[in-house]
């Protein structure tokens, strides 16, 4: 489907406009190349689970099952050893016991059954998941593990049985339905990897199997007192010699090593019910391949891309998994829309540039982008630290996608955030109802369905937390100056506030608020707060009703006034400090000037012009001129271009700039141009 | 910083001590208000109902009297600040908005009470000084507007009306030592005179932030969120003296300004358009006060500025034409048990009445004869 070919017949104008509207997908891909350039060094939570996820999925691990195959005894019958409980356990050195008994830590559990013995269901072997051979020989630790065989006797099903819920015993439900007399049997992993070792047919066919019989001891059984509970006692009686040895028990072993070849979903997929005929067909896609659509020119056509290895068409990332890929789709390039589809067929996703202008992060052509509303959002409570895209994953708008492919976006995020690299089970298969997640899932599911609504209050209250771009622009203005070339290229007319981590990026706009002209100290804005002051965050410490008791017990003063302060004013966020008053700053700045005898006008002018842009946007350090100088052009390159002596006299402070290498020739013939672009279209040059 | 120059041609007149005898005062009272010294007194030349009401400050008193004929003094109300240790060191009369009188006084503890002789009440308190307050001044085109210099070498302007402290004249180029006197000019009302410690004239001008002054009648928050700028740089400075100034005064657009040299010094300030706080001074005259050497002594004028009294360290009060040139002393006021300095003197509306209060806490009254 998918593949059909969609070409109508187009007329060359429509052709024309057609590739042109193919370019609308140049500007997104452009930033998300930028982006993930800077996302090399620090790659965000949901890279680092995917590339682990990868990564484990190569790993080789040892799938050992364990299977009993007759009792080699002729007094008690096999019936009586059933239910045999299997456990993994690491010996338990630094509590001393005595002289005969024996501690263990359970590591795992597993129970052995006969058929219609526990509750309906048949269990006749037990698997086990080890790390690789080689890791499991050279570790110390690991020679400790041994398997041990416990069996509760006749009684057993009647003592245990009850408390035993599931298939797989939890570590911490174990123990505590043990106690009494019981028999077991203990067999070493260590002599179990050297006879393994010695066969050698592990390292040929990646399976071995072999029989042992272990004999069972009968002991005394207590539930372990450990802090966590899920350790286990045995006490050996003393004249339990005679008994000895009264059983052995066959146990069959298989040992498989799994992980090796690398497994796709679609090896573990279940070819049931199709027909042979399509299989070549499937195999072609097993590889991870999947189909991209763009779908651009009102939607009508549309570009096929396949990619290999669940890749990412805009940054080439792996993503493990179709829904890993999903995932990050959604969360790493949320200015597309994206549609997923999977059939047995093929899995493919058609992509559409998100056109939802309104909260647009990109600026389109001729828009000033200092008109623009700008959204800050932040952080509402302090939650483990997510990086960029995981951040992005909130902001996804699914305009596109049916309520399924929601569905799977969410369950993707709650994959991606859990992705423990510990299961090894075969990965959930890439279907749009993807519900039939496991049950330990559920809770997580319904955790992150919940977080999916809490962010959409969240958005809401970012609706309402509408910053204008000027309270933005202190921090634009401190990442710009040290922000790297890349973004500093690509021009003003790019704005991105992606998330409250990225921040910085380029602008040469500036505040404008006040015209160059402002003679007048008061501009109307001497009460407001004044816009690009800082404010230092106090909020924290100030809403603490401790220290609201403490606020009121004192008068306090305003710093600069000296007048009393009201209650409102103290517990306010704004610390007026260290605020310089711009206006009396600026007559103050004219008036020093004027005392010059040996500066004409237009010098002092000029000058006063750049003290008063340089007090504005705290030019402080060598590094801030070049951008200045290339702000300053832009905000007064209109007056400059219009007073030929002025513009005279700011170049002879650029070239005394450069003289003294503050400036460098680059940066200087920009500001030419952009005054040369005022002097010719007498427009804004800001939007080239 | 203007220096006085004395080109050839260009001394200035100094006065002659000898009376002119054009008008003689005799003492009608002497009243004794307490044993504190009193460092102020002042009529009220706000509101022409009340020119014959004056008041006096000491210690943490402030009395209002009322000049009655035949040299009697009514003793109208008393005032007494909470704090023991207040000492007031001077007071001003402004007026509310219905016309009724305030009394504006400050001293050591530095804030300003406004009170409202109308209803018998504080009006206000500004808090804002950091240290003791050496005088306050009422704007006489708006009673509302006063000034107030400080210890903390700050002078602050502040709306009585609605309590706010609207600017402050402290900074880069303000007083460096403890500003003395202050006085608003009679006619342009943007200027303002300040001097003090620093043994310096200040010349202030409120021009470019007078849409402050304007919005500070108009503000109905809270006074403490007023945006209160500051002027940091006067428009002239001038070093006529070479000691403490402690009293000045405009007489017109030329200043009358005294030190601990026995004399007043008028003298014009010369400001350039284009350079402000450059100019040159020139003195024009000067009036001889013997034995007048300590500071924080203060003269008055009457209300046309056409005399000036000024009380010296032995209890004389000498009274000086201003506006003739020569200067003639008009009389020469003493009394064989008037004999603690006369820290401040307050002539009445047309000068006939002439009050002095003592560092002993009298008040002596005198009164111009009335020619035969």
């Amino acid at each position: 489907m998918c593949r059909q070919d969609s070409r109508i017949q187009l007329s060359a104008e429509e052709a024309i406009a057609a590739e042109e509207s193919l370019s609308i997908y140049c500007r997104p891909i452009e930033l998300y190349n930028i982006i993930q350039r800077r996302a090399i060094r620090n790659p965000s939570f949901l890279k680092r689970c995917l590339t682990h996820k990868i990564q484990e999925k190569h790993n080789k691990r040892l799938l050992m099952t364990v299977s009993i195959t007759g009792i080699m005894n002729d007094g008690v019958q096999m019936q009586n050893l059933l239910p045999l409980y299997l456990l993994l356990v690491s010996p338990v050195s630094d509590v001393v016991v005595a002289e005969h008994s024996a501690v263990y830590r359970i590591n795992r559990g597993r129970i052995l059954t006969t058929s219609s013995k526990f509750d309906g269901r048949d269990l006749t072997q037990a698997n086990f998941e080890l790390p690789e051979i080689n890791k499991l020989s050279s570790d110390a630790r690991a020679a400790k593990l041994a398997l041990l065989l416990v069996s509760c006797g006749g009684t057993g099903s009647s003592v245990c049985g009850g408390g035993l819920d599931k298939d797989s015993l939890d570590k911490a439900s174990f123990p505590s339905s043990f106690g009494g007399y019981c028999l077991w049997g203990k067999i070493s992993l260590e002599s179990l990897y050297m006879s393994l070792a010695k066969c050698g047919n592990l390292i040929s066919t990646h399976s071995a199997e072999m029989l042992s019989s272990v004999a069972m001891h009968s002991c005394f059984l207590e539930p372990g007192c450990l802090e966590e509970g899920n350790s286990i006692s045995f006490k050996i009686p003393h004249n339990s010699r005679a008994m000895d040895l009264l059983q052995k028990v066959q146990v069959n072993i298989s040992v498989q090593e799994v992980g090796a070849a690398e497994r796709s979903p679609y090896n573990s997929y279940k070819y049931n019910n199709i027909p042979a005929l399509s299989l070549p067909h499937i195999m072609r896609l097993r590889a991870g391949n999947v189909i991209f659509n763009y779908r651009y020119y009102n939607n009508i056509l549309r570009k096929t891309e396949v990619t290999e290895d669940f890749s990412c068409p805009f940054c080439l990332m792996k993503c493990a998994s179709f829904k890993g890929l999903s995932c990050h789709l959604c969360s790493s390039h949320d200015l597309f829309n994206f549609e997923f589809w999977v059939t047995n067929d093929f899995q493919a996703v058609n992509v559409s540039v998100n056109t939802d202008i309104w909260r647009s992060e990109i600026v389109a052509d001729g828009v000033d982008p200092r008109v623009q509303t700008f959204f800050f959002r932040s952080k509402p409570r302090k939650r483990r630290r997510l990086t960029n895209l995981g951040q992005n994953a909130k902001h996804v708008h699914p305009q596109g996608l049916n309520s399924d492919s929601t569905e799977v976006t969410k369950d993707g995020t709650c994959e991606g955030l859990i992705g423990k690299g510990a299961c090894i089970s075969s990965y959930p298969l890439p279907t749009t109802t993807s519900k039939v997640a496991e049950p330990s899932n559920q809770f997580s599911l319904k955790r992150s369905e919940k977080d999916a609504l809490s962010n959409k209050e969240e958005k809401e209250m970012a609706h309402g937390a509408v910053f204008s771009e000027k309270n933005l622009r202190n921090e634009n203005h401190k990442a710009e100056s040290n922000a790297t070339e890349s973004l500093c290229a690509t021009d003003s007319t790019e704005r991105v506030a992606s998330s409250p981590n990225v921040i910085g990026l380029s602008t040469a706009t500036v505040q404008s608020s006040v015209g160059p002209e402002c003679v007048q100290p008061i501009s109307g804005s001497n009460h407001a707060p004044i816009a690009f002051a800082k404010t230092r965050k106090l909020s924290a410490e100030r809403s603490d009703p401790k220290n609201r008791t403490l606020l009121q017990k004192r008068q306090f003063f305003h710093s600069h006034r000296a007048q009393p302060m009201a209650l409102e004013q103290i517990y306010s966020d704004r610390d007026s400090e260290d605020e310089v008053d711009d206006d009396i700053a600026d007559l103050e700045d004219r008036r020093m000037l004027d005392d010059f005898v040996d500066v004409t006008k237009d010098e002092k002018q000029i000058m006063h012009l750049w003290n008063s842009f340089v007090r504005k946007q705290r030019v402080l350090a060598d590094g801030h001129i070049p951008w200045a100088c290339e702000a300053f052009s832009r905000l007064h390159g209109q007056d400059l271009v219009q007073a030929p002596a002025l513009l005279w006299c700011w170049s002879l402070f650029m070239i005394k700039l450069w003289n003294h290498n503050l400036l460098d020739g680059r940066t200087m013939n920009n500001c030419n141009l952009i005054l040369e672009r005022y002097k010719t279209e007498g427009s804004d040059p800001k939007q080239s | 910083m203007a220096k006085t120059g004395t080109a050839l041609g260009c001394e200035p007149v100094i006065g002659s001590l000898t009376p002119s005898k054009k008008r003689e005062y005799r003492v009608t009272n002497r009243l004794q208000e307490g044993k504190r010294p009193l460092y102020a007194v002042a009529f009220n030349f706000i509101d022409d109902r009340y020119y014959s009401v004056f008041a006096t400050v000491g210690g943490n008193r402030v009395t209002v009297y009322q000049c009655l004929e035949g040299g009697v003094i009514a003793i109208l109300q008393s005032y007494v600040d909470e704090d023991k240790d207040e000492s007031f060191y001077t007071l001003s009369w402004a007026c509310n908005i219905d016309g009724m009188p305030f009394l504006v006084a400050g001293g050591i503890n530095g804030i300003i009470r406004v009170i409202d002789t109308g209803s018998e009440k504080l009006h206000r308190s500004f808090v804002g000084h950091g240290d003791s307050i050496n005088e306050v001044r009422t704007q006489t085109l708006k009673p509302s507007l006063v000034i107030s210099a400080s210890k903390d070498e700050s002078v602050r302007l502040w709306n009585v009306r609605t309590g706010i402290c609207i600017l402050i004249f402290a900074g880069a180029g303000g007083h460096r030592n403890e500003v003395l006197s202050v006085d608003f000019h009679p006619s342009d009302i943007y200027r303002v005179a300040s001097c003090g410690m620093d043994n310096t004239v200040k010349i202030w001008s409120m021009k470019e932030f007078w849409t402050y002054v304007e919005k500070s009648f108009t503000w109905t928050e809270d006074p403490s969120k007023f945006p209160t700028k500051y002027v940091q740089f006067p428009v002239f400075i001038a070093s006529v003296h070479s000691n403490y100034v402690d009293c000045n005064r405009w007489l017109g657009d030329f200043i009358l300004s005294k030190s601990v040299d026995n004399e007043i010094v008028l003298w014009e300030p010369k400001t350039k358009e284009q350079t402000p706080g450059e100019g040159a001074v020139d003195i024009l005259q000067k009036y001889p006060v013997p034995e007048c050497d300590i500071w924080f002594i203060k003269f008055s004028c009457d209300f046309h500025y056409n005399a000036a009294a000024i009380g010296n360290r032995e209890g004389k009060i000498y009274v000086w034409e201003l506006q003739s040139s020569p200067p003639v002393l008009m009389a020469r006021l003493s009394h064989m048990q008037c004999r603690s300095p006369i820290r401040q003197t307050a002539m009445s509306f047309d000068g006939s009445t002439i009050l002095g209060c003592c560092e002993d806490g009298t008040i002596w009254r005198w009164d111009a004869n009335v020619a035969p």
